[in-house]
């Protein structure tokens, strides 16, 4: 009769433990996700910051009618926050952790028929021949923007109005919009 | 009798051209007083002879129409972004209307440099996207580059609070096309079109496909392509269930009249043949409903189809509006 109950017992906290579990474990994954989020987003904002305080150092761009005024402002920045993040090496802001996190959310926009338009999207404007591109390199100014599916953007986490996510052949780059400076990248990133 | 063939030939020759330059004098649009007078270019950065040939046109048709300002459908200034470039590729074609006073509003392509949107004449306010009313009309220029969710809700909440009886999107890349080339934006329509037709969008202007299209209305909505007003992909357009009228032989752009509840369109080419032109009607909001407008193509005596019929079908494809 004792083992009975002991039998009984040990299977109502089993079945607890299953009930219960998959939710601790989803709780889990939810907090490191959050964690990862916060990586990237601190480190965004960490690099705005800078930027700012690079860009006050210039005199301020208007909107103006002297093209060269732009160009000149632009190169500057460039300069500036290439010369600060001398160091700057590719990961700093996508961390592996982030990035094994952007991968998993590119392959979700890009798979199954749901995925086509955005795979359509991407598709090369024109013949302009694929580059690599490294941390703190100048985007060229004669390479077409490829459209960054708004079927992704609106999975990825947003960013500040100075920062952009563009790809770049397999690349998502993470660019700065004013210095036109790649700041950070996940290589190979598009299936 | 071979000498009288030919010179019954080139005094045909001779006819055609006449009747086609009278014909490019026509003007299919009422000039009604206190209108909103604009002209649509769109993919013209190319700084090449075809984009200096096209503004001329528009600089002469403009001594006949006198339009206030320019939309601009993005790629205003192909390849580099030199200070030289502005220059050769904006400034000098379109000297004559900066000159005037005419004002450019810009949308960003997918050859455009986020930072024309410092530059003044683009008129963007160093804003990727943004809005601006002339009298009746409200103007919403998107960056279709990036749609992200932040200017969708800039979008929304724009709409919404627009008391305009016109509302006129215009971005870059194309939500309806028959363009061989690239075709619709089958991922921003999904996203954009619910907008519109919620709250009553009439208009929509894109480019990006190097030739003109007007579309069928879709879902209550008019979409124009005129991406050809530099660029052009001759015979890039393939007639789909979507063109109601379509130009792809030569460069192109457009002018626009809106006058209280018409807006008058004629297309022109880059040798002032007039391939397209039309009057849509907006009907009167019902409470709570979105306005929806009612086309009537060739307005003024000038319906597209005669267009093939004036110069001879082959120097022009003109697909004619089948509403």
């Amino acid at each position: 009769m004792k083992r009975r109950i002991r039998v009984t017992r040990l299977l109502l906290w089993l079945s607890l433990f299953a009930f219960v579990a998959p939710g601790f474990a989803g709780q889990a994954r939810d907090s490191e996700e959050a964690r990862d989020l916060k990586t990237f987003t601190d480190r965004v904002q960490a690099y705005v910051k800078m930027q700012k305080n690079l860009e006050a150092s210039l005199p301020t761009l208007k909107p103006t009618k002297d093209a060269a005024q732009i160009v000149e402002h632009q190169h500057a920045l460039a300069r500036k926050i290439a010369d600060a993040r001398r160091g700057a090496r590719q990961g700093d802001i996508f961390t592996h952790e982030v990035t094994e996190r952007f991968r998993k959310i590119i392959r979700k926009a890009f798979q199954g028929p749901e995925g086509r338009p955005a795979r359509k999207t991407i598709l090369p404007d024109s013949a302009f021949k694929a580059i690599v591109l490294h941390v703190n390199d100048v985007v060229p100014e004669d390479m077409p923007l490829t459209t960054t599916p708004p079927t992704l953007l609106r999975r990825l986490p947003e960013l500040p109005q100075e920062l952009v996510y563009r790809i770049v052949g397999h690349d998502l780059t993470l660019q700065d919009t004013k210095a036109r400076l790649i700041v950070d990248l996940i290589p190979n990133a598009i299936p | 009798m071979p000498a009288m063939r030919r010179s019954a030939f080139f005094s045909c020759v001779a006819l055609a051209a006449i009747s086609v330059s009278l014909y490019a004098q026509e003007l299919a649009l009422p000039l009604k007083p206190d209108s909103v007078r604009f002209a649509v270019i769109g993919d013209m950065g190319t700084g090449e002879k075809p984009q200096y040939e096209v503004a001329e046109q528009i600089i002469a048709c403009r001594r006949k129409f006198p339009f206030e300002f320019v939309i601009m459908l993005g790629d205003n200034i192909y390849g580099g972004h030199d200070p030289i470039d502005y220059q050769n590729k904006f400034e000098l074609p379109y000297k004559p209307l900066l000159d005037a006073g005419v004002k450019f509003y810009a949308v960003l392509g997918n050859h455009d440099t986020p930072n024309e949107r410092f530059y003044k004449s683009f008129n963007m306010n160093g804003q990727k996207y943004y809005t601006y009313k002339k009298s009746n009309v409200r103007f919403l220029a998107l960056d279709s580059n990036y749609m992200d969710p932040q200017q969708l809700s800039w979008l929304e909440k724009e709409l919404q609070n627009s008391g305009s009886d016109w509302r006129i999107c215009y971005f870059h890349h194309p939500l309806y096309s028959s363009g061989a080339f690239h075709g619709s934006s089958t991922e921003l329509r999904p996203l954009l079109e619910p907008l519109f037709v919620k709250y009553g969008v009439q208009v929509v202007f894109a480019g990006h496909e190097h030739v003109y299209e007007r579309v069928k209305p879709q879902n209550g909505t008019y979409y124009f392509t005129e991406g050809a007003s530099g660029s052009l992909r001759k015979g890039n357009l393939s007639k789909t269930d979507l063109t109601a009228a379509g130009y792809d032989q030569d460069r192109s752009f457009m002018l626009v009249e809106i006058a209280g509840d018409e807006l008058y369109f004629q297309t022109i080419s880059r040798v002032g043949l007039t391939v397209d032109s039309g009057v849509i009607r907006r009907v009167a909001k019902i409470a709570g409903a979105a306005s929806w407008p009612t086309v009537r193509p060739g307005h003024g005596g000038l319906p597209g189809r005669t267009v093939a019929k004036a110069i001879g079908v082959g120097l022009t494809r003109a697909l004619t509006a089948t509403e």
